[in-house]
C-alpha cells in the first residue's frame, strides 16, 4: 500500500470525527441530552457537518480520482477545520482551514477541466467553487446561515455534475443541457441574490433546487437502473428517493423556510441533507468507499434496512416539524442519526464479509457481488 | 526453456476475460461499455490501456485492481499484465457497442 493509500486512512478518521460531532451537535439542538463536548459543537452544526464532514470525503473523493499527492491537501485541511472546531480553537482558524481547502479542491476540479471541458466537468468545478464561497462567507460574516446556500450549492451541485455525466449513457435528449444549464444558473442567482435580499433570494435558490430535481427525475439514468438488480438497483432506488426529498424540501424553501426562524427550516434543511444527500451516499458508499479505502464491500440486500430506517425517520421528523408536534421531530432526528449508525455497521460488517470471501486480498471480479 | 510469448493469450480470450469486469454503478462490463481502449499481447504481456467516463471518478484504481484480478485469476501466472488508464480520446457514448446501446434503449442503427 502506498503513502497516498495510507494518507486516506487519518483522513477518513478526521471525517467520521467531524460527521459523530455534528450529529451530535444537531441532537443538542434539539434538547437531547449528548456529551457536554458534543453539546458544545451545537451551533457549528451545519459547518461540521458540510464544511468538514463532506468536505473532507467529497475532496478526499476527487483527490483518489486525481491520482496526484498535493490535492489530499484539501480534505487535510477540511478535516483539520473540524478537529480545530472539536478543540474549541478560534472559530476563525477553522474558517481559514475550510477555505485553504475550498481553494485545493477547486484547484483539483481545473485540474479535472484541464483534462476534459465539458458540461458535467464545469458543474463539478462550480460545485467546489461554491464550497470555497460559503467558506468565504462564513469568514467574512460570522454567520453559518449566509453560508448555508451556498455549501447546499455545494453538495447539490457536485452531485449532480456526477449524475449528469452518467446520463451519457442514454440516448441523446436535445432538451435535457439547456434545462440543466437554467437550473443551475437560478440556483447560483438565488444563493448570490440572498445577501442583499436574503428572503427573496433564498426563494429563488429554491426554484433552482426544485428545477434540478426535476431535471433529475426526469433525465438521470437511475430510472432505468433501478429496473436492474442486486447493488446497480440499490443505488438507483438511493438516488429516486433522494431526488424526491430533494423536491419537498425545494417545494419548503419555495414557500420561505430557508430563512432563519422559519417555522419549517428544520424540515427543509434535512429533506435535502439527510433525504438527498445522505441516501445518495448510502448508495455509492458500497462502491466509493471500496475505490478510497482499498477494501471490498459485497452487495446485500440488508443494505435496504438503513434506507427504510433514514427514509421513515425523515419522514417522521418532516411531519413533526410541519404539525408543530416537537416529540416526533425529536424522535425523527434521533431515527435519522440511528440511520446512519446502522448504516456504518451495515458497511463494516459488510467489509469483514468481503474480506472472508477474499481472504488476504480485496480485488476480483465484482460480477460475483451482484 | 518456455518462451513466454508461447503462452500468451490472444486479444479476444483477454477481452472476454474482461468482460467479466462489471461498472457498478450501471451493471454492464467495462468491454460493453468502450473502456478498453487497446489490448496488446504481443511482447510477451498483456497490456491493458482502459478510461473512465469521467475523470473525476474515483474508481479507476479499483477497476484496475479489478481488471489485474480477473486477468490474473484465468491466465498462468508467467504472463506479466499491465493496465494502464488513459485518458485520450475522452469517451465518449459512441465508444459503446452494440449490447450496450440497446441495454441503455438507443434506437438500432444510428
Amino acid at each position: 500500500m502506498n503513502l497516498r493509500t495510507l494518507a486516506r486512512f487519518p483522513l477518513l478518521a478526521l471525517a467520521m470525527l467531524s460527521l459523530l460531532a455534528g450529529v451530535l451537535g444537531g441532537l443538542a439542538r434539539l434538547a437531547v441530552d449528548v456529551p457536554a463536548p458534543a453539546s458544545a459543537q451545537a451551533g457549528v452544526h451545519g459547518a461540521l457537518m458540510i464544511a468538514a464532514f463532506f468536505g473532507t470525503v467529497i475532496s478526499l473523493e476527487r483527490a483518489v480520482a486525481l491520482g496526484r499527492f498535493w490535492p489530499y491537501l484539501a480534505p487535510a485541511l477540511a478535516g483539520l477545520g473540524g478537529l480545530t472546531l472539536l478543540g474549541g480553537l478560534p472559530t476563525i482558524a477553522a474558517q481559514w482551514l475550510f477555505v485553504g481547502g475550498g481553494l485545493t479542491l477547486l484547484a483539483g476540479s481545473v485540474v479535472v477541466l484541464q483534462r476534459q471541458i465539458v458540461l458535467f466537468t464545469v458543474v463539478l468545478a462550480l460545485g467546489a467553487a461554491s464550497w470555497l464561497i460559503g467558506n468565504l462567507v462564513w469568514l467574512a460574516t460570522g454567520l453559518v446561515q449566509a453560508a448555508i446556500p451556498w455549501w447546499l450549492g455545494f453538495l447539490v451541485l457536485t452531485i449532480a455534475g456526477e449524475r449528469l455525466e452518467l446520463t451519457r449513457f442514454l440516448p441523446a435528449r436535445p432538451a435535457a443541457a439547456p434545462l440543466f444549464v437554467a437550473s443551475v444558473v437560478i440556483l447560483l442567482a438565488g444563493a448570490l441574490a440572498s445577501h442583499w435580499t436574503e428572503g427573496a433570494g433564498l426563494r429563488v435558490f429554491a426554484c433552482g433546487l426544485l428545477a434540478l430535481s426535476a431535471w433529475l427525475l426526469r433525465y438521470d439514468i437511475a430510472r432505468h437502473n433501478a429496473r436492474q438488480r442486486g447493488l446497480t438497483r440499490f443505488i438507483a432506488i438511493c438516488l429516486l428517493a433522494g431526488y424526491v426529498w430533494l423536491a419537498i424540501g425545494a417545494l419548503l424553501g419555495i414557500v420561505g423556510n430557508f430563512v432563519p426562524d422559519a417555522a419549517m427550516r428544520d424540515a427543509a434543511l434535512h429533506a435535502i441533507v439527510l433525504g438527498f444527500v445522505f441516501s445518495m451516499v448510502f448508495g455509492h458508499a458500497p462502491i466509493i468507499f471500496p475505490a478510497v479505502a482499498k477494501v471490498r464491500i459485497p452487495y446485500h440486500p440488508v443494505f435496504y434496512l438503513p434506507l427504510i430506517v433514514l427514509h421513515a425517520s425523515l419522514a417522521l421528523r418532516v411531519l413533526g416539524n410541519g404539525s408543530d408536534d416537537f416529540v416526533w421531530r425529536q424522535q425523527g432526528a434521533l431515527a435519522n442519526a440511528f440511520a446512519l449508525l446502522l448504516f456504518i455497521v451495515t458497511m463494516v460488517t459488510s467489509v469483514v464479509r468481503g474480506r472472508r470471501q477474499h481472504p488476504g486480498s480485496r480485488t476480483g471480479p465484482r460480477g460475483d457481488t451482484r | 526453456m518456455a518462451t513466454p510469448s508461447a503462452s500468451v493469450p490472444d486479444v479476444e480470450s483477454v477481452r472476454a476475460i474482461l468482460r467479466q469486469v462489471i461498472d457498478p454503478e450501471v451493471g454492464v462490463n467495462i468491454v460493453d461499455l468502450g473502456l478498453v481502449y487497446r489490448i496488446d499481447v504481443s511482447a510477451g504481456q498483456v497490456l491493458i490501456e482502459m478510461t473512465m467516463t469521467s475523470p473525476a471518478c474515483p474508481m479507476g484504481d479499483m477497476i484496475m485492481d479489478d481488471i489485474n484480478a480477473a486477468v490474473e485469476a484465468a491466465l498462468p501466472e508467467d504472463i506479466p499484465v499491465v493496465v494502464q488508464l488513459v485518458w485520450e480520446p475522452p469517451w465518449n457514448p459512441g465508444m459503446m457497442n452494440e449490447a450496450a446501446r440497446e441495454h441503455f434503449g438507443w434506437q438500432r442503427d444510428r
